[in-house]
């Protein structure tokens, strides 16, 4: 294709490459991609191009989405599991603009790019679908290493017994693993990745999974992988499980439902309504519609 | 008896080094600056020979190059030159030609220390048991209810009670966390333990118990130890041979009772007859 038909203009009519970043840009992030599914859970440095929001807004994972889209990708971006949210519309927008060609969607089954901020989606992922995961945090190493120099050489030794212990001092205060998101995960037996602020119940997700997870860091400048198939373990005790959030409901000892579509397989949010009663909603707003739809056609 | 450390013209030095640096440094010379480079030699051509289940002394004024000697052999610092052949398991490990993984490895599973500030050997920010569980956790046992058992009988072990394992060591006093760290070094029941100047900057009565302690679990486990420390009395109760060093050299070596009774070199007769 000839370069000027992949030009995007921007509001003032300026003219830009095709998503945004120019081609060395992408073709540097490519590389970088490669490296981080070649070398499961590394974080692989990269240089981290300005983008037009601020750094900690999702620039790593925008990053990323731009060096994968193609003129004919489906493009999907969720914020916490919704695709209306302030972040997830505005980077949504971004892609159209900056990507001709790309059409943006809300349904994960159609999308070939999903860029996500904290949640995996509830459908499982096919092999040709990528979810591009925004953190904000890409070392787990850093709340017992200041270090980072010293950090990298822990990972390379995969010398992570102060993680560990951090769950030993857990078990000892609380009697349970108390770490509700950012759950430091081992990678093919090898790294230990932070998996950015998903909740424990989509870790399991990231196992032996169809499709690619490529994570993003803007602001601290790393880029890694879980690819398709590759074991992707919690870590615990021997003696203690891992366990996802519980939804039981303390009062009638079921498991909570989504109260528009009645799942009770799903992570769910929990906030007031306009009464002040406290609800329970699916937090994939995706997948809660596709169960509404799916009830409705079989009625 | 069979070896489980072989050290052998172990040097530090500090600084650029010019050929001439071992030549004009040393006790003859009084100094362990040299004057053509003024590189500091730390420790000249260390070579010594530990035993299994032996309890050696390394003697020493303050710079004598005591403690960089046994940093070297725990890997917190590199050796310029020399050897060191760790036996263990079969194995005749050359310490400083393994890569930092395997040295690491080894220290932290089959070497233990005991540093004479408990803030180098301990973490003040996690329990005195989760100070243990760190050492057991480096060595690949992942089960909570063994790691709490272990440190727990750790703990008793060293008389530390076990009801205060779950508080942090920074409240406690000088001599329990001075037991914290015996028994943390202890907790993989590796063969080598460093002990350097366990002693110092406790009170006597306190100093008397943990020498007790050390050489009770020296008898029950049978552990090789390499003691480090200025103070005769230790040198006394603990060990079997010792080292004496001066400015980066060792200059007398053998039986402690003959180097305490009768010193031959200069410096270990004025050291002897200074005790208190």
């Amino acid at each position: 294709m000839h370069p000027a038909d992949t030009m995007s203009q921007n509001r003032d009519g300026a003219e830009y490459g095709f998503a945004f970043l120019d081609e060395d840009a992408k073709r540097e992030l490519r590389r970088t991609i490669f490296k981080a599914v070649c070398i499961p859970g590394h974080q692989v440095p990269y240089a981290s191009r300005e983008m037009s929001i601020a750094r900690g807004f999702g620039t790593g994972g925008m990053q990323v989405t731009l060096a994968l889209l193609g003129p004919n990708d489906i493009c999907k971006v969720i914020d916490q599991g919704a695709d209306d949210s302030v972040n997830a519309a505005n980077i949504r927008a971004f892609f159209a603009l900056t990507c001709p060609g790309v059409t943006g969607t809300t349904r994960t089954e159609e999308a070939s790019v999903i860029q996500t901020r904290h949640r995996i989606p509830e459908l499982p992922l096919r092999a040709d679908q990528i979810l591009v995961l925004q953190v904000p945090y890409p070392d787990p190493l850093v709340v017992v290493e200041p270090n980072a120099a010293r950090r990298r050489r822990m990972h390379g030794r995969a010398d992570y017994a102060r993680l560990w212990v951090k769950l030993y001092e857990d078990m000892v205060a609380f009697d349970e693993i108390t770490i509700s998101h950012r759950y430091p995960t081992r990678i093919n037996g090898h790294y230990i990745i932070d998996p950015s602020p998903i909740p424990r119940f989509d870790v399991p997700k990231l196992h032996q999974a169809e499709c690619l997870y490529l994570f993003g860091a803007g602001r601290e400048k790393r880029i890694y992988a879980v690819p398709p198939h590759t074991d992707a373990v919690p870590i615990t005790f021997d003696d203690v499980p891992f366990r996802i959030e519980d939804f039981t409901d303390p009062e009638t000892g079921t498991r909570r439902a989504c109260r528009r579509c009645g799942a009770t397989d799903s992570f769910l949010d929990e906030f007031l309504d306009d009464d002040g009663a406290r609800v329970f909603q699916c937090s994939d707003a995706a997948w809660c519609d596709m169960r509404l739809e799916r009830l409705e056609a079989a009625e | 008896m069979k070896p489980i450390l072989d050290v052998e013209g172990l040097t530090r030095i500090h600084g650029p080094g010019c050929p001439a640096c071992l030549d004009v440094t040393g006790p003859e010379h009084d100094t362990n600056i040299c004057r053509h480079c003024g590189s500091v030699v730390a420790v000249a051509q260390a070579s010594f020979r530990l035993h299994k289940g032996e309890v050696l002394g390394i003697m020493g004024e303050s710079g004598s190059g005591k403690s960089s000697l046994v940093k070297m052999l725990y890997f917190d610092d590199q050796p310029t030159h020399g050897h060191a052949t760790f036996y263990d398991e079969g194995q005749a490990h050359d310490l400083f030609a393994l890569n930092e993984a395997q040295q690491l490895r080894l220290r932290d599973t089959r070497m233990g220390m005991v540093y004479q500030n408990p803030s180098l050997g301990l973490n003040f920010d996690i329990s005195a048991g989760g100070n243990i569980a760190e050492r057991l956790l480096m060595s690949d046992e992942l089960s909570y209810r063994v790691i709490r058992e272990k440190a727990k009988a750790l703990l008793a072990r060293t008389e530390v009670p076990p009801a205060r394992m779950d508080e942090l060591p920074r409240n406690f006093s000088g001599g329990m966390q001075q037991r914290v760290q015996i028994a943390r070094a202890l907790s993989t029941g590796a063969p080598l333990l460093f002990l350097d100047e366990v002693t110092t900057g406790l009170d006597l009565s306190v100093q008397a118990r943990i020498l007790d302690l050390i050489l009770e679990l020296q008898e029950v486990t049978g552990v090789s130890m390499l003691v480090v420390t200025h103070d005769l009395g230790v040198v006394r109760h603990l060990t079997t041979r010792t080292i004496v060093m001066k400015t980066g050299r060792i200059i007398e070596s053998g039986l402690t009772d003959q180097i305490l009774e009768d010193p031959q070199a200069a410096y270990t007769q004025q050291l002897v007859s200074s005790a208190l």
